[in-house]
């Protein structure tokens, strides 16, 4: 769960924005900036945007605090909001320069690194020799990959299990005083998606057949992931299985400078990919020839004829034997049902 | 002796193939297993027990392996998680349909040998008639046509068949061809490591065995489904099931019906089923001797 879906998913009760200004005290129009919620509490705070489309402008409190952002003051994000009551609001820039000081360089927080990675990664929109790729609106911007994801820590002590490992923050007690630094400083280090929304955000654009094609890409690779047992494991929740990610980042780099396989430096180019597969959490025993195994195999005419034809073998033996087969049984049983009847007569 | 060939005598109950001349018992009729009485439970041996064990494994085997695959298969569908969960979930399924995979393995071993054993004994003391056995031959293929026609009210009555009739002959050549894809497939993805190091194209060895494996699972189960619920417990008469995978017996109606030849053969074998058949043709004024 996250905010934009809590958003989305909320039974939304149509209160038009005014009735509820109507009903507030007079005092809450002087409210100080940072009191976001006054307002955004109401879950019927809503309007019908130009598309008709109906936007809920409820925040739920008790999903932002428990969400990565909750340290952040609303207008850390949505800047543009000066004065309350407030106009239409821009659209947030992930990169702005937030009120939280970094604890490590003592200066104002800002993802921008990210935004660098991103650059020299795939999803980039300008490539290598400077220009911009074609189609450059099909490129991830950080909201198409992310909403404000709620925390998900996962102990790893003894066992890795979903949760906060006490022994871990004796640890950090040793050091740290304040609890909720611990808390949080904890949390963000271990929280991590969950395998299937890392597909679910890959989704959205490498599930898109025109896209795909777009790109020259050669699968919807999320489909063709869910088609092999990596895939499969992963729709039962089963958390050891790769996703995205384990494959596609080198170890110890930023998830957000994924390479094209045709890259040498890759994790997943020809000569780097048999080490995936060996790493010490997944096959360490196996030999680097498992590499050659496709993880993203679709089986249709122009790029794996074999297999497709295979598979139209198949429905053809499936249908050509139990179609004549259904018919007969399906004569025997009206036959006896009516042990007399007789088309034509008998000879 | 059973003979096909005695000329009709003059007070003939019809044309020829509508009966059967049996020395001490006189013209059986072909559709006399409309008067004959039954045991639901079978009167005349059909299957010996090792054949009865083997049903049993297979088919226990079968529907647990059918459950527990097509959930992986069908994964993102909404009731999979729910079957997964039943089955103690992924990891106590993948051991689950592993060793029901190796348990039908050892039933098919065990098939084989029965068969080879079994075939190799009579073939010693001269008994073996492969018209009482699986392999498939041109009558067969006459059965179906003159099937048909009687289901389509052109014949007076079903055609004269052996032990094993046609439908039994195409399910056992479907479960041979199965059970060899499904095991050759299934070793492939048993052992992804040890067989990337063995095949030549890996990728494509790989992706044949798990279209094989899937592809065939789906026909498999199709066809037991379909065809074969539909022929041992769906059909009025059988309905709802055939003690026979237990008993190892089959009704003599149901004998006389679907394996006339084979009836005629256990008259031969057991004087007392001579002496009952006999009883019923006269009750039902038909003539003896
Ligand atoms: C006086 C009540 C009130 C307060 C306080 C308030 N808002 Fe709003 N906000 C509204 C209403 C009403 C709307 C719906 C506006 C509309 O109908 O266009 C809204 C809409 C929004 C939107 C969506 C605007 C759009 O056009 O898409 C954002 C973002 C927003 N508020 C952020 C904030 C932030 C951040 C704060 C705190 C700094 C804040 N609001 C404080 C009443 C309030
Ligand atoms: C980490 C940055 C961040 C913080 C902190 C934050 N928001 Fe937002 N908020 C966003 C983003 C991003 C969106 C998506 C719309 C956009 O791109 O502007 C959004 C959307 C909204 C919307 C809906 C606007 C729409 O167009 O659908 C409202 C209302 C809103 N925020 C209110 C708040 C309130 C109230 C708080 C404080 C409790 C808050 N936000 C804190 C980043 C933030
Ligand atoms: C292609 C999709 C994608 C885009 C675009 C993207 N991210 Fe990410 N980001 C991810 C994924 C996936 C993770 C890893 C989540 C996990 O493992 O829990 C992640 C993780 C993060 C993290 C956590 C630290 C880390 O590196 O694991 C931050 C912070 C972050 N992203 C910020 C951003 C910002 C800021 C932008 C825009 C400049 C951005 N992301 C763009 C997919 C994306
Ligand atoms: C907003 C759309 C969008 C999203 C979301 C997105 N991608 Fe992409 N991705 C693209 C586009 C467009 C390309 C093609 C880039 C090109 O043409 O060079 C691409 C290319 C790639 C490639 C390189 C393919 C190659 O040539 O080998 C990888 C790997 C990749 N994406 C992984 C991911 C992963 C993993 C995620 C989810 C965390 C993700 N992408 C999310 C749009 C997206
Ligand atoms: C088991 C490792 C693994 C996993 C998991 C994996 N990939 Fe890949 N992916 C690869 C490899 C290796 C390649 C290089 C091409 C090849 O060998 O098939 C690749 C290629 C790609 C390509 C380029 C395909 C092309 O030929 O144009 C895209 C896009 C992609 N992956 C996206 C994803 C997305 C999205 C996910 C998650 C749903 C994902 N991958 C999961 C290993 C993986």
């Amino acid at each position: 769960m996250s905010l934009k879906i809590a958003l989305k998913n909320y039974f939304i009760l149509f209160l038009p924005a005014i009735t509820i200004m109507l009903f507030m005290p007079a005092t809450s129009f002087s409210a100080d900036i940072g009191n976001c919620l006054l307002c955004h509490k109401y879950p019927g705070i809503s309007r019908v945007d130009e598309e008709g489309k109906l936007k809920l402008f409820y925040v739920n409190e008790d999903i932002f605090n428990n969400s990565v952002h909750a340290k952040v003051k609303c207008d850390g994000c949505h800047t543009d909001i000066k004065e309350i009551p407030h106009k239409h609001a821009i659209k947030v820039d992930c990169l702005v320069e937030c009120h939280i000081i970094e604890p490590a360089s003592k200066k104002k927080f800002s993802h921008k690194d990210v935004q660098t990675f991103i650059n020299k990664s795939v999803h980039g929109v300008i490539d290598n020799k400077g220009k911009e790729k074609k189609f450059k609106e099909d490129f991830p911007t950080c909201k198409s990959c992310h909403d404000n994801p709620l925390y998900r820590p996962i102990s790893f002590f003894k066992r890795v299990r979903p949760g906060i490992s006490e022994q871990s923050l004796g640890r950090c007690r040793v050091c740290h005083k304040s609890e909720d630094f611990i808390y949080r400083s904890y949390n963000h280090v271990t929280t991590r998606l969950h395998p299937l929304n890392i597909a679910g955000v890959c989704a959205k654009c490498h599930n898109d057949l025109a896209l795909v094609t777009r790109h020259g890409l050669s699968t919807k690779a999320v489909y063709s992931y869910g088609e092999t047992f990596h895939g499969k494991a992963a729709s039962f929740l089963d958390e050891r299985i790769p996703n995205c990610l384990d494959c596609h980042v080198s170890k110890g780099e930023s998830v957000h400078q994924m390479l094209t396989h045709k890259d040498p430096n890759a994790s997943t180019s020809e000569q780097n990919k048999g080490k995936i597969c060996t790493t010490i959490d997944c096959h360490p025993s196996a030999s680097p020839k498992l590499a050659k195994y496709g993880v993203h195999s679709e089986f249709n005419l122009t790029q794996s004829p074999a297999q497709y034809f295979f598979t139209v073998f198949f429905i053809v033996l499936t249908g050509g034997t139990l179609l004549p087969l259904m018919v007969i049984i399906f004569l025997d049983i009206v036959r006896r049902f009516f042990p007399n009847a007789s088309i034509g007569g008998r000879k | 002796m059973a003979t096909e060939n005695i000329p009709a005598s003059s007070e003939a109950i019809g044309p020829e193939e509508d009966f059967t001349y049996v020395e001490g018992v006189g013209k059986i009729p072909r559709d006399i297993y409309k008067y004959v009485k039954s045991d639901p439970l079978g009167d005349l041996p059909r299957y010996s027990y090792h054949i009865v064990i083997q049903h049993f494994v297979t088919f226990v085997t079968f529907l647990v392996l059918a459950a527990t695959g097509l959930t992986l298969h069908f994964a993102d569908l909404w009731w999979a998680p729910i079957i997964m969960k039943l089955f103690g979930g992924i990891d106590m399924a993948r051991v689950i349909h592993r060793v029901a995979a190796f348990l039908m393995v050892v039933a098919s071993i065990y098939h084989i040998s029965t068969i080879l054993g079994g075939t190799f004994y009579k073939i010693m003391k001269k008994q073996f008639d492969f018209r009482r056995t699986q392999i498939p031959c041109l009558k067969d293929a006459r059965d179906i046509v003159h099937d048909i026609k009687y289901f389509l009210g052109k014949e007076k009555n079903r055609p004269k068949m052996e032990k094993f009739m046609y439908k039994q002959k195409l399910h056992y050549i479907a479960i041979l061809w199965g059970t060899f894809v499904l095991v050759s497939a299934g070793t492939t993805l048993l052992f992804p490591e040890l067989m990337a190091t063995i095949w030549p194209n890996p990728r494509f060895a790989q992706d044949l065995a798990r279209l094989m494996h899937a592809d065939e699972a789906i026909m498999a189960i199709t066809v037991i489904v379909f065809w074969h619920w539909s022929n041992v417990h769906l059909v009025p008469g059988r309905f709802p099931l055939q003690w026979s995978f237990l008993t190892g017996k089959i009704t003599r109606e149901h004998q006389i019906e679907e394996h006339f030849l084979e009836y005629i053969r256990n008259l031969d074998e057991f004087p007392e089923e001579k002496e009952y058949i006999k009883k019923v043709l006269k009750e039902k004024g038909f003539e003896t001797n």
